[in-house]
């Protein structure tokens, strides 16, 4: 089972890194994102609140290749008809949707290059990390919470043909509510406590905290705990969804 | 009329098979959430800055979704079609190329522009924004004068869609840069000349100013130079797309590349 999930991360980030126009909007979009903070906070003079804004793009952007790569492998294999040879095979369904997820967060740390390099040349943000042994834990641990919380999301998806329209709308109530550009302070009330339950929050503090200068070790053990508690949920969901999916007769719902 | 018969019965057929497809109740989330979600983040994004009024985050996205709705409509038609291999089928008909497009790019459209007002209207109360009965009429002629424009540009992106595989993809990276380059996020005096100059002559840009300048009170007769001008840019990006649906056309029968993938 090991070696099918790391297979699968491998291939699935091959995959992703293979086609350079995919990959371009991986690129262009955190750039897109961090060039609107960086044009509207105008912190020249506060380097550090636009490299902050950095990486909460880069974020943002692995959220969303995590929901695109969930939604849009099970949208693909319902396409192609091979849902049911994938649900069939003796490898559980986990371990084939789980590296989808991760491998889709690991490509988010092209995102992270993009928008630092992309900073530092145009809007001069200087990249100094001031904990890089931390920030080089954080940046996988970040990517593991981002993609396991995928999975509860694809759990769903394997009962819902729309899955990938689904996907995309949780996009933005997930940056909002994970403070990645905006601060929670300014959000409603009731938004922190949900925040502390989603991954992004974790991540971007954990990055945050290692590139400025913080404490971000609790930080990472949250990753790495919330990881764990979001395997042990979606695969649960998956197994409770997947035979739901196949007393229904409905796996490929084209 | 039968050009027209292929458009609106074209146009309503293709709209029931979207719905055979995604049910209502998930469609209805999926396209009002977004846009809803996309301006508060925004809206919030601007507070923290201190940087604009709520107004302005308001309509610049709301015409986003306009944008979004019209310029997917349109390059998803051959996408879709592509797809589902029916695109061969679909050109060897003697039908009008451009109402079999438009006929399946319409009812996108007026959605765009339902989902626009609906947004709009929830995201000022949310908000507080408060917008005066009287600018409604200018609203909604601006809505109208961006919904043909960005469609025009779709045209162009659906044109494409008869030669390259991943017109999404490049209709999505153009969605987003119209997040910059149109000022709906960022005013446009912040930005580098340079793409200033590309602004002015992309859709969205002028229905956006105008329609925020009628909502800061000005009159139609006011904004009509803005609006003026981006009925005009539509009418160019349609008369571009317009060739160019021609020309992948007649280059997708040449190199038998119509269903290549």
């Amino acid at each position: 089972m090991i070696a099918a999930i790391l297979t699968g991360v491998r291939l699935h980030m091959k995959q992703a890194s293979r086609n350079p126009f995919d990959l371009s909007g991986v690129i262009v979009w955190p750039i897109l994102y961090a060039s609107i903070a960086y044009y509207l906070l105008n912190a020249k003079d506060n380097p550090k609140l636009l490299l902050s804004a950095s990486l909460g793009a880069a974020v943002m952007i692995m959220w969303s290749l995590v929901v695109i790569a969930s939604s849009g492998a099970l949208e693909q294999q319902r396409w192609q008809g091979t849902l049911e040879l994938v649900v069939a095979a003796p490898t559980p369904l986990t371990a084939v949707i789980g590296p989808v997820c991760v491998a889709g967060a690991l490509v988010g740390i092209y995102a992270i290059g993009a928008t630092l390099l992309w900073g530092a040349l145009l809007f001069d943000v200087p990249v100094s990390i001031e904990h890089p042994l931390a920030f080089a834990v954080a940046l996988p641990a970040c990517a593991l919470a981002v993609g396991m919380l995928g999975l509860i999301m694809a759990a769903t998806f394997v009962l819902y043909r729309a899955s990938f329209h689904l996907g995309i709308a949780t996009q933005y109530p997930v940056w909002i509510v994970t403070g990645l550009l905006v601060p929670l302070s300014l959000l409603p009330g009731f938004v922190r406590p949900i925040s502390w339950l989603l991954a992004p929050t974790w991540g971007f503090r954990g990055l945050q905290e290692a590139a400025l200068g913080g404490t971000p070790w609790a930080d990472i053990g949250m990753c790495l705990v919330l990881s764990a508690v979001y395997l042990a949920i979606g695969g649960t969901c998956l197994i409770a969804f997947e035979y739901v999916a196949r007393a229904r007769g409905s796996l490929r719902l084209t | 009329m039968n050009t027209l018969r292929v458009v609106f019965v074209g146009g309503l057929t293709s709209y029931r098979a979207l719905f055979n497809w995604i049910s209502p109740w998930i469609f209805i989330p999926h396209t009002l959430g977004y846009p809803i979600f996309e301006i508060l983040f925004f809206a919030y994004l601007g507070r923290f800055a201190g940087v604009q009024s709520d107004q302005f985050f308001l309509i610049g996205n709301a015409f986003l979704a306009i944008a979004v709705t019209g310029m997917f409509g349109m390059g998803h038609a051959t996408a879709g079609e592509r797809r589902s291999q029916t695109l061969a089928a679909l050109l060897a008909s003697p039908a009008n190329r451009f109402a079999v497009f438009l006929g399946r790019a319409l009812p996108s459209i007026l959605t765009g522009c339902f989902v626009a007002t609906t947004s709009f209207t929830i995201c000022a109360a949310i908000l507080g924004v408060h917008v005066r009965l009287s600018s409604l009429p200018g609203l909604a002629l601006a809505t109208v004068a961006a919904a043909f424009s960005c469609t025009a540009l779709g045209l162009c992106l659906g044109a494409l869609g008869l030669r390259g595989r991943n017109v999404s993809v490049f209709a999505d990276v153009i969605t987003g840069c119209m997040l910059i380059v149109s000022g709906a996020n960022v005013p446009l005096h912040l930005l580098p000349e340079w793409v200033q100059k590309i602004s002015s002559g992309i859709p969205l840009t002028h229905g956006i100013e105008a329609a925020r300048t009628i909502a800061d009170g000005a009159s139609i007769s006011t904004a009509s130079d803005l609006l003026l001008k981006e009925f005009a840019i539509g009418g160019v990006y349609l008369v571009i797309g317009l060739a160019m649906l021609r020309f992948f056309e007649f280059e997708g029968r040449r190199t038998a590349s119509l269903e290549t993938f």
